[in-house]
């Protein structure tokens, strides 16, 4: 549905956007996901026609729509902060799509009315916009897009400026008005959690360029790099010492322990250093038994076995449904995630064991890119 | 509140009074300069007429307001007035809403020129301001030189001496003013409402018309009535780029007052001429702000 080769969009000296090329299928919700000014933005600018890319062809249902203006293309885009038109009403808001293209009133009035009801905001089709909560904008905003029946919604940020209970409604209903019409929807947003709600494939975008795309679980297990890694939700880098080469290397933790990362080392040399990412779901920890009470314990073989260290707790943080526990081990900080529910109950100063898989881990080296 | 550090506390007002103080200077020069004066006006149009003087002070009379309603000279400069105001308003509204909407789309340097362009010209005086009127648009000026040299015209055309010169005249005095304040309220209006327009399939001209102009009204009022308040009241444009047949209600209250030493006559014209404009603006004024809601789907 929609093709990107190869586009690249310049504000002046500034490279916004650095050679993107990316499919997105019919149908499909794809979401564009990175930190603010990494340039997700003005591709979708680039794709509405609001930008022309300094290099690149985008085509929309397999059409060049390169050198067409916005209102040759169809697609419709879904701003930030909503775009309505103040003088008009609601209804005339949703009907000014049908209004441009010439259908009659009393159409172009009855469409509109039935994309507000399909946005549950039909009892507001006679008030002015600035009379609505955000919420109710958001909706109006998107029966407006819809209204023209676009190949292609682009939506950018539509659900940022919106707190959290109405953000997770909007969400649930933008995912059930995309499963009714299966208009092809591209969705930016820098919370990778909306992302995860939403997307049938994503792509994670820094600095101007695309970095990765896939489904949601598989970019999220299989980072390409360590930027995807640290997005992507919050972690634990070590950053270890290679103490031995060769498949399979020797790496020397900053907790006390070494043991075997089950990654081709072909590359790396002793001494060098890889960055290990622990997610904190990766790590379980239980109190220490008796036995185990003393010092680290090593692993050398990086398979299935797992490591286990022993820390301090340092604080305990309450966020509802879990805590988070910081603690100490060896010259490092890590931090666990445990759900309420299991009854763990620990306070700063508590000796905690630690275990995890090195085949759960993923590691990186220095240039950041990953290690297989 | 107390005194401290050997502070005197004036005696306090209660808060209504403070504030209501706050308007005294704004009173004292309504009334002084305004008030007053249209006061005395206003008397001195109910005063006789004399032979050997100015009027008879102390009299009562209609003799003015008997002089402005039933000499024909005076219906025939007040329907030129009324017309004149009228043509100079929809040209300088016209002139003064494309050219703000120029310099709302331009960027870089075509704005800064435009817009200092529209600024500067109000550092001149009007006579100055005049006298260059009459050397771009005389028959050896700059327009005729060019438009003659060009071989557009073979002659010169007759632009000063006449209507169009009183017209040209006074547009050069108002359509500063009525670019100025279109250019005020577009610079208020979100980009981002235009780009919308345009996605939803709109061209850039259904754009400007479906969301700059109606953003754009209050802007567009207030230059119509800049522009038709001046212009009724229009004298040096006229007087200096007019054939003398172009006479306004300014420039005959002038030839009542300092050829004709007829002051009722000058004051009741002077206060009639008041109440028609203030009566145009108001019905003016009810019109817009009548269907200034919400525009019909």
């Amino acid at each position: 549905m929609l093709e990107l080769d190869g586009i690249t969009t310049r504000y002046g000296e500034l490279t916004a956007v650095d050679n993107v090329s990316l499919r997105v299928e019919t149908g499909e919700l794809f979401c564009l996901l990175g930190p603010s000014g990494c340039g997700k933005s003005t591709i979708l600018r680039t794709v509405a026609g609001f930008e022309t890319p300094a290099a690149g062809r985008v085509s929309i249902g397999g059409t060049d729509v390169t050198d067409r203006p916005p209102h040759e293309r169809d697609c419709s885009i879904v701003f930030q902060d909503w775009a309505l038109f103040p003088d008009k009403s609601v209804l005339a808001n949703v009907a000014f799509g049908l209004k441009m293209q010439g259908v009659g009133k009393t159409e172009r009035r009855e469409r509109a009315r039935e994309r507000l009801e399909l946005v549950e905001i039909a009892e507001y089709a006679d008030a002015a916009p600035a009379a609505l909560s955000g919420g109710q904008k958001q909706r109006v905003a998107l029966a407006r897009s819809l209204t023209v029946d676009p190949d292609l919604l682009l939506l950018d940020e539509p659900l940022s400026n919106l707190d959290r209970r109405l953000r997770e409604t909007m969400q649930l209903e933008l995912t059930d008005i995309h499963d009714r019409l299966e208009t092809t929807m591209v969705y930016v947003t820098h919370d990778q959690n909306e992302a995860f709600t939403l997307a049938d494939r994503m792509g994670v975008m820094n600095d101007g360029r695309l970095v990765q795309v896939g489904e949601p679980a598989t970019v999220y297990d299989d980072p390409r790099n360590r930027f995807v890694e640290s997005f992507l939700g919050s972690t634990n880098f070590l950053s270890c010492r290679v103490a031995g080469a060769g498949d399979r290397p020797m790496l020397e933790t900053p907790l006390g322990v070494r043991f075997r990362a089950p990654i081709d080392g072909a590359d790396l040399a002793v001494d060098e250093s890889v960055v290990v990412s622990l997610r904190p779901e990766r790590l379980t920890v239980e109190h220490p038994t008796t036995g185990s009470r003393s010092e680290p314990t090593a692993v050398e073989d990086g398979g299935a076995d797992t490591v286990t260290v022993t820390g301090t707790v340092t604080e305990t943080i309450h966020r509802g449904s879990d805590v988070r526990i910081r603690l100490s081990v060896g010259d490092a900080d890590l931090f666990v995630e445990e759900p309420v529910a299991t009854g763990l109950t620990v306070a700063a100063g508590d000796r905690l064991a630690l275990r995890w898989s090195p085949g759960e881990a993923v590691y990186f080296d220095t240039a950041g890119e990953r290690c297989r | 509140m107390s005194t401290r550090d050997g502070w005197i506390r004036a005696p306090t007002l209660p808060a209504r009074w403070r504030s209501a103080l706050l308007l005294v200077p704004l009173l004292v020069l309504d009334v002084g300069v305004f008030l007053v004066p249209m006061g005395y006006l206003l008397r001195l149009s109910f005063t006789a007429q004399t032979p050997d003087g100015a009027f008879v002070e102390g009299s009562w009379a209609t003799d003015g307001y008997q002089y402005v309603f039933e000499t024909g000279l005076v219906h025939d400069v007040f329907g030129f007035t009324l017309g004149f105001g009228v043509l100079v308003t929809a040209l300088s509204v016209a002139i003064g809403t494309a050219y703000a909407y120029a310099a709302w789309q331009a960027t870089g340097w075509t704005k800064t020129v435009l817009l200092s362009g529209a600024v500067l010209s109000l550092f001149t005086t009007m006579v100055v301001k005049l006298f260059a009127v009459v050397l771009v648009f005389s028959p050896r000026g700059v327009v005729n030189d060019l438009l003659t040299g060009l071989g557009v015209v073979a002659e010169p055309l007759l632009l000063i001496d006449n209507l169009t010169g009183a017209v040209l005249a006074q547009l050069y005095i108002v359509v500063p003013y009525a670019i100025l304040s279109v250019y005020a309220v577009l610079s208020t209006l979100d980009r981002g409402l235009v780009e919308a327009a345009l996605d939803l399939g709109a061209t850039r001209q259904r754009a400007a018309r479906e969301v700059v102009l109606p953003h754009a009204r209050p802007g567009i009022a207030v230059a119509g009535v800049v522009s038709f308040t001046w212009s009724v009241g229009a004298y040096a444009g006229p007087l200096l780029l007019g054939s003398g047949s172009e006479q306004t209600t300014g420039v005959l209250i002038s030839r009542l007052l300092l050829t004709r030493f007829d002051w009722p006559a000058a004051a009741a014209l002077s206060v009639v001429t008041i109440v028609v404009v203030f009566a145009v603006l108001l019905a003016a004024l009810w019109r817009l702000g009548g269907d200034g809601g919400l525009l019909d789907a």
